[in-house]
């Protein structure tokens, strides 16, 4: 996995190093070495300023399930192409091949969060309520079933075609344990997820209606404990959270009141049994959001 | 009657009676249908033997009827319909066509209701799906219209041995000249659903003239 020399965000202020740039660094440092975390990335654009960091940002990481957000953009290249419709149907079911050696598998429905898929087996369910489900409630069935459909390669040429391959490596579908044992995983930088956010947020993924319909999904995102969690209630946040037993991730675009967004990325490694992840990732965003949103009082 | 026309525009003497579904002969259908049910050409199985595909097939006009249209007492010809996003696009829209041999395959699911005494689901991409949906990769009783897959039994789901073989054998009992596919997860088994089929079977309606 090397470095693609892919497009936006730029690094501009990547080797600059402003007070602001300086302070922001200082303080994800201690919150990582009082965390306990084995790593940190955070990756942060924001469009009212234009101000940006990337903190580890091209180390790689587990994907986790945040791997589902450029899945989410290759569905919506196949609708885009006219391959799919949003209403398109699509068979739930749970069997799945393995990347190693085409071993079959299932979604264990314990572990999926979410059971309406689950109850669909046997049944159709229209992509785009797939689509929700594998966000908002991150289920693993939906993912696999429309990974399914679409295929891997295509949404790594769509990431391509995109200019945003660069910091995101899919290989497989999810819970592949088999592929998982071998060592193969979906992986992301906090870079690669930064620039398919910032794309998403300006609009600029295949339409500015189409680039609407996925920002609407990862609005409807339920797991609140990461990004979210230490934000007023007027911030709205559309993301995407991940997490297995050594990483936990979160990464979405926060909209406030009366300026543009910011996309955040905040990307964590751990030892399996150390708690607190979700605070550390509340915390780097509260941090930010602070950052943030003082500049503008101050300039006020 | 022209082998090359529909067999009939309105009620009348090549209707079945109590049928309310037209046959059409497929050759006389437009390209982009002939095309994707391939219409009494030669197919060859995953054993290498050449089958004839379906020449003959009811027209379904719309999803409504679709719902509406009863293939034996407890099946619906909704439910043999049912595709995915891996059938052809012109076979995902209305009229849609199956062949004429979908009213064996009901009769006898309705004999197996009977033997099992509850729910028989088909599941989605069970019942017919064409040549060129993006399951059949060899020629498969499904594109005849003679097979089907069979994913939940009043409560029980057939995604495991016990279940699987335990109504397969119900089957054969209950079903002279039934095939199942045996549970296991290499390609020609199954560990998800309960797959039956009559074979290759062609239905003719007898008004036919070829």
């Amino acid at each position: 996995m090397t470095s693609k020399g892919a497009a936006a965000p730029s690094a501009k202020t990547a080797g600059e190093s402003t007070p602001r740039d300086r302070a922001l660094r200082s303080q994800i440092e201690r919150i990582e070495k009082e965390s306990g975390a084995k790593a940190i990335a955070v990756a942060l654009h924001d469009s009212e300023s234009g101000f940006e960091l990337h903190y580890n940002a091209d180390r790689w990481f587990h994907a986790a399930s945040t791997i589902k957000v450029p899945i989410l953009l290759g569905v919506f290249a196949a609708i885009d192409r006219g391959e799919l419709l949003p209403h398109s149907r699509v068979h739930v079911r749970n069997r799945f091949l393995s990347v190693v050696e085409s071993v079959p598998f299932r979604v264990e429905s314990g572990r999926d969060a979410n059971s309406a898929v689950h109850n669909a087996i046997g049944k159709m369910m229209r992509v785009d309520e797939l689509a929700y489900h594998m966000i908002t409630t991150s289920s693993n069935l939906a993912t696999n079933l429309l990974l399914g459909v679409i295929g891997p390669e295509s949404v790594t040429e769509t990431l391509r075609q995109l200019r945003v391959d660069d910091g995101i490596d899919l290989k497989r579908g999810v819970e592949d344990e088999l592929a998982f044992e071998k060592g193969i995983s979906n992986m992301v930088t906090a870079n690669g997820l930064l620039r398919i956010l910032v794309m998403l947020a300006e609009g600029k993924a295949f339409s500015p209606a189409l680039s609407r319909r996925m920002m609407d999904i990862l609005h409807g995102q339920e797991f609140n404990q990461g990004i979210p969690a230490r934000l007023p209630k007027a911030a709205r946040v559309a993301h995407k959270t991940g997490e297995i037993s050594t990483v936990a991730h979160d990464a979405g675009v926060v909209y406030l009141p009366k300026r543009k967004p910011y996309s955040l990325v905040v990307l964590t490694e751990w030892d399996p049994n150390v708690s607190g992840r979700s605070r550390t990732i509340a915390s780097i965003s509260h941090m930010i959001y602070e950052m943030l949103t003082q500049k503008a009082q101050a300039a006020e | 009657m022209s082998i090359s026309t529909r067999l009939d525009e309105s009620s009348g003497p090549h209707e079945a009676p109590n049928f309310p579904l037209r046959v059409v002969d497929g050759l006389t259908l437009p390209a982009d249908y002939r095309k994707a049910l391939r219409p009494g050409e030669d197919w060859k199985d995953s054993n290498g033997f050449s089958r004839q595909l379906p020449r003959y097939f009811y027209e379904v006009p719309s999803w409504d009827s679709a719902m509406k249209v009863e293939l034996a007492t407890h099946f619906l010809l909704w439910e043999f319909v049912q595709v995915d996003v891996r059938e052809s696009p012109v076979l995902r829209t209305f009229p849609r066509y199956v062949p004429c041999a979908i009213t064996l395959l009901a009769v006898c699911l309705e004999r197996f209701r009977e033997a099992v005494g509850t729910f028989v689901h088909i599941s989605a991409n069970g019942g017919y799906r064409s040549p060129t949906h993006r399951f059949s990769k060899n020629a498969t009783p499904h594109a005849w219209g003679t097979a089907a897959n069979i994913y939940r039994i009043g409560d029980t789901y057939l995604d495991n041995r016990n279940a699987i073989e335990r109504f397969s054998l119900i089957a054969r009992q209950t079903l002279p000249g039934i095939w199942t596919r045996p549970y296991g997860t290499p390609t020609g088994y199954a560990e998800d659903h309960l797959h039956l089929d009559l074979g290759y079977v062609l239905s003719v309606p007898r008004d036919v003239k070829s």
